[in-house]
């Protein structure tokens, strides 16, 4: 019996699924309420225009058309602009100029979906085009025309300039270097892309006051008190945060592009509260595309010194970031580059210095929407690159250059250069796992051969150190809101449970992980235990899932709870058991009197009994809350090698074999983990060899649509070949560390590494990603390698 | 984009110049041309339609005429909406007679395009643009050919 | 301009008057009123629509209604049969082929109109069938041996139902 209650660890399928696979989810689009009307936006062409004029009268004419809401409608109630999530603001609706190519420009509301799109097409704008800004490094010059003139007191582009590290001692290691290694690193600007786009259901009920909206959000509680201070600081009145429900339906994944406030959500609840109707707004992938939120578009210059023996002594980063047209990054408030400065990585690098500055261009604003934990992808793609390049200058094994330079195990907490105390690793094993699992040797040996024979085949390695779980109160906020998170745990009187949390799975299948988490800490059948989350009415308050931090956080709340719950389960199995609460242990699922196995009570017993044999003088039930304030971050980490073969006739790069051994320390699902793997590694690979957002000089989009953008399919993914170790953190209740974002964040950097060595030989020192086949074909046509 | 070309047309300059300053031939011979509102005899409004790759959409074009110095030099400025698109222009053109029937024209123009067109017709818009040029002198030589009187071959 | 479309939508008809620009994704998410086959693009390029017309996998969104006046229809809905769950469904339940579950009816039709074709296929041919429905959760790998999963209990002699909670 007691094997049944075992549930951490075990890969438990999914309690979501039964819904799913039947088609009985419930997203956004799916939701349909009585009175439901429609909202769909006339967006502009241009990245950057005066609005002379809007015409919304042929639209207005169209039967079923109900209103055009245009940002001088909104103005009149002081919410044409918004906060962002970095302080910044952000237009809903221009009033007279728009700054981004598809921005929205006016939102038709209609009785019915095709119709609000008819009418769309029937709103006539007058724009007078004026010249963009799409380079961000001639957004700085003196004479680039401003993108965000409304900020009266700045006469620049430039948004903000930030530092960490210690620069006079960088400098000294640099100049006493024996060799310095620079390489000029773009990442481009991609777009998350989630299979659902994003969209709301808003609903104001006027009799009783209540506003509820069902959103495409990873974050409901963070946007109900949004809402409510932005309509507090609108002249619509504020709608406290009693009268304010957000709830996140199934999501159809998230990543990160979920958290943002869109203006669509803003508008749409807008227009809900002005008619008491219901109204729907969904966007189309072109809309999602061109206007949503986006991640990276990094410039970074990269510099690492070291000594000619290889011991890596300072890196040094200087970066440009593209932050579209406003600073709206989801990034906790003291970090405008998130945690870029995680950039040292797995190494002992004595110092560092890094400094990012952030600009205004013309473009949708955002920057980490895409699975990347804060800029982490950002850094490790430094880390990773530039060690490789060191590598290649000293004529050393990219694998014998990180096992000489790795943090040791017994170093952890380790505190690095940029003052982030990692809390355990074990970098050397991962990699020597991977290198074991690929056949690393051999490959090399195999690499030479091919090498003689003109074939082109390369081996690249990333050993990243991720950083999640945001975070201790002391340092972590997002506009103010401190980044703990919760769980609320109740036990019926039949030995079953529900579990409500603060966090909002997209797809990482908490339904069944906090699930298991309870049935473990508790001794209760993983059946009997449900999981709900995302209803700001009902869960308890959260930051909400992104940056992988629902298990360091909410999964510990989730056990903090549950063991407030098994104290107090504690005195009364002592009262059933008439012991001492002192004579009383936790064994095998079961309260035990110590020395006596044979007088034990289940969590079932002592449930039954909270309710119908309660001590006297102790409150009757049995529930506990937890708000968990972690007191440090998590740092998972893993070993990713990855093969290239390259095709000399099309340039065209083959992932040959892709090994990756993740540490995320203990595992509660393995399935649903490896599963987040498969995930990430393939989003991944997409950003190292297929997907890239670029604009033309007129500010025009060129991957509006997934005809241009590519995603990569089921043709183009190796089959991921996955394992583990496991170092569990040390602070955290469960010695989890979580997943999410691991994959993609040491992924693109093993691939750009592995096509960078095939080249090597060639003099090729860095490839910018997306490492498409003409970038490929051009290096191999200049050395005369071409096969027809 | 920017496009030059030098167009050779077996027809006296005068009535390349007359040509050009009629509104409703030039429309004529545009490909996708509807329809045109004539405001003055330097202003007009055609309605014409383009299709690039997987988009098709209705320009209203605003076009004026500038500087214009007969017979021999005439400028052009507009610009156009569409659902979702836009696109302005300039652009300049300089006869020179040749001979007593043959005109060569040096013409030169700026085009910008913007939204759905340009995002998701981008890689063609210029190979369109080029090959709706070549259309347009095309039914501009078919047109002057049966309006002029005959040149020789 | 109204068309009358008559169906046969997971075996039972169906029959209404719509404009004759309903797409047949929207004809069945709300005129059906069958909410599991979803819309992720608008370029025919994600199948997270694919429904089944006369047994072939296509592209709901790129259909009209009416193009498919008279046709047999099938939905992630029609799967499951007198409360048994279809064999792919079965699979991408024990296979962990889903994470989010958007794209997941699409893959599934597709999936089942594999094996219908080739109850044993490679990894090659199905990643090759799947190629036209894209996921941005699974990285795939589960999705094949969803896939595969069902092939091989579609062959079996006595399949035994799964229990799925």
């Amino acid at each position: 019996m007691a094997t049944d209650l075992h549930a951490f660890g075990k890969s438990v399928k999914r309690r979501e699924d039964p819904r799913f696979i039947r088609g009985k989810g419930t997203y956004i689009d799916d939701i349909k309420l009585p009175g439901m009307i429609y909202m769909d936006i006339v967006r502009s062409p241009y990245a950057h225009a005066k609005i002379l004029k809007i015409d919304a009268s042929k639209a207005l004419a169209l039967p079923g058309v109900l209103a055009v809401i245009t940002g001088k409608d909104l103005d009149a109630y002081k919410l044409a602009w918004m906060p962002t999530l970095m302080s910044d603001t952000q237009m809903v609706l221009p009033i007279d100029r728009v700054v981004y190519q598809s921005q929205e420009v006016a939102a038709v509301i209609a009785t019915e979906r095709y119709i609000a799109a008819d009418a769309v097409a029937l709103v006539e704008v007058e724009y007078e085009p004026l010249p963009p800004v799409v380079d961000p490094y001639k957004a700085l010059e003196p004479d680039a025309p401003l993108v965000r003139p409304d900020h009266a007191d700045k006469k620049t582009n430039h948004i903000w300039h930030w530092e960490s590290g210690d620069k006079a001692r960088t400098d000294q290691l640099f100049n006493e270097a024996e060799v310095v290694v620079k390489e000029h690193m773009y990442l481009p600007r991609i777009h998350v892309s989630s299979i659902e786009t994003c969209g709301c259901v808003a609903s104001f009920d006027k009799v009783n006051g209540k506003l509820t909206v069902w959103m495409t959000t990873q974050a409901p509680h963070a946007i109900r008190t949004v809402f409510s201070l932005v309509t507090a600081a609108s002249a619509v009145g504020q709608i406290p945060e009693h009268k304010i429900r957000i709830i996140s339906p199934d999501i159809g994944g998230g990543f990160g592009g979920k958290v943002p406030v869109y203006p669509g959500y803003v508008i749409a609840t807008a227009a809900s509260v002005l008619t008491g109707l219901p109204v729907k707004w969904i966007e189309d992938r072109s809309e999602n595309l061109q206007a949503d939120s986006f991640a990276r578009d990094y410039h970074m210059d990269v510099e690492l010194a070291g000594k000619r023996d290889g011991t890596i002594t300072a890196m040094r980063v200087k970066t440009l970031a593209d932050h579209g047209s406003a600073d709206a990054a989801a990034n906790p408030s003291k970090f405008p580059a998130g945690l870029f400065n995680v950039c040292t990585g797995s190494y002992q690098i004595q110092a560092a210095h890094i400094e990012v500055d952030g600009v205004y261009t013309n473009k949708p604003p955002g920057g980490v929407a895409y699975r990347c934990s804060f800029r982490v992808t950002e850094a490790v793609h430094a880390i990773e690159r530039i060690v490789d390049r060191m590598a290649q200058e000293l004529k050393m094994d990219p694998a014998e250059l990180r096992l000489k330079n790795f943090i040791p195990p017994d170093k952890f907490p380790y505190k690095s250069a940029t003052g982030w105390e990692y809390d355990s690793g074990n970098y050397p094993a991962a990699l020597k796992l991977a290198m074991e699992k690929i056949g690393y040797a051999d490959l090399r040996k195999e690499q030479a051969e091919k090498r003689a024979r003109g074939e082109l085949m390369g081996i690249g390695i990333s050993t990243f150190t991720e950083i999640v779980g945001a975070g201790p109160s002391h340092t972590f906020d997002i506009l103010g809101i401190k980044m703990f998170d919760s769980a609320e745990i109740r036990v019926h009187p039949t030995g079953s449970a529900i579990v409500r949390i603060g966090v909002q799975t997209q797809g990482q299948g908490h339904e069944t992980t906090f699930a298991q988490i309870v049935a473990e800490e508790l001794g209760l059948p993983v059946d009997n235990i449900t999981v709900e989350h995302g209803d700001t009415d009902t869960a308890p308050y959260g930051l909400g899932t992104y940056a992988s931090r629902s298990t360091p956080t909410a999964g510990a709340a989730t056990a903090m709870a549950a063991r407030k719950i098994r104290e107090k389960a504690k005195l009364i199995a002592a009262h059933l058991l008439e012991a001492s609460p002192d004579d009383i242990e936790w064994v095998d699922y079961k309260f035990q009197v110590k020395g006596a196995p044979g007088r034990s009570k289940t969590m079932a017993d002592v449930a039954f009994a909270a309710y119908t044999n309660h001590p006297q003088g102790m409150e009757a039930g049995l529930e506990a809350v937890d708000y968990y304030d972690p007191p440090n971050l998590t740092f998972p980490f893993g070993a990713y090698i990855c093969v290239v073969d390259i095709d000399r006739g099309t340039g065209a790069v083959k992932i040959r074999r892709f090994v990756a051994v993740d540490d995320c320390g203990n595992i509660i699902n393995p399935m649903i983990v490896d599963g987040q793997i498969h995930g990430g590694l393939t989003m991944g690979m997409a950003p190292a060899l297929l997907e890239g957002i670029f604009y033309d000089e007129n500010g025009n989009i060129q991957q509006g649509t997934f005809m241009d953008y590519l995603l990569p399919t089921s043709m183009e993914t190796p089959a991921w070949e996955t394992d583990k170790t496991c170092t569990p953190s040390p602070h955290h209740p469960l010695g989890a560390k979580g997943v999410g974002e691991s994959a993609t964040v040491g992924a693109p950097p093993a691939i750009a590494n592995a096509v960078v060595d095939a080249l090597s030989h060639l003099g090729v020192t860095h490839l910018d990603i997306p490492i498409t086949p003409w970038k490929v074909y051009e290096i191999l046509q200049a050395h005369g390698l071409t096969e027809v | 984009m920017h496009f030059t070309g030098q167009e050779t047309i077996n027809v006296p300059m005068q009535a390349v110049w007359d040509f050009f300053m009629d509104p409703h031939r030039v429309a004529e011979c545009a490909p996708g041309f509807q329809s045109m509102e004539v405001l003055a005899p330097d202003h007009f409004k055609p309605k014409v339609g383009v299709g690039i790759g997987a988009i098709k959409a209705t320009f209203t074009l605003d076009v004026m005429l500038e500087n214009l110095r007969a017979p021999d030099h005439a400028e052009v400025k507009g610009h156009g909406v569409a659902a979702g698109s836009a696109v302005d222009f300039n652009g300049r053109m300089d006869l020179t007679s040749e001979s007593e029937h043959v005109t060569r024209m040096d013409w030169v123009a700026d085009v910008n395009v913007s939204g759905g067109i340009a995002s998701v017709g981008g890689r063609l818009l210029e190979s369109t643009a080029r090959k709706l040029t070549a259309k347009f002198f095309a039914n501009m030589r078919e047109n002057l050919q049966k309006h002029s009187s005959p040149a020789k071959e | 301009m109204t068309q009358h479309v008559q169906v046969t939508l997971n075996g039972k008809p169906f029959q209404a008057d719509v404009e004759d620009r309903l797409l047949l994704v929207h004809f069945i998410r709300e005129v059906a009123n069958l909410t599991g086959t979803h819309i992720g693009c608008d370029t025919t390029s994600c199948g997270a629509c694919t429904v089944l017309v006369n047994g072939v996998p296509a592209k709901s969104c790129t259909l009209l209604a009416a193009q498919v006046d008279g046709a047999e229809i099938q939905t992630v809905e029609g799967l499951e049969q007198d409360g048994k769950l279809h064999p792919i469904q079965e699979g991408f339940y024990e296979e962990h082929g889903l994470q989010c579950g958007f794209c997941t009816p699409g893959m599934m039709l597709v999936g089942k109109a594999l094996l219908e074709q080739n109850p044993n296929p490679t990894e090659a041919e199905v990643r090759h069938a799947i190629s036209g429905n894209l996921c941005r959760c699974t990285g795939y790998v589960n999705i094949v041996k969803a896939i595969q999963y069902a092939g091989k209990k579609m062959s079996a002699p006595a399949p035994e139902p799964v229990e799925v909670k």
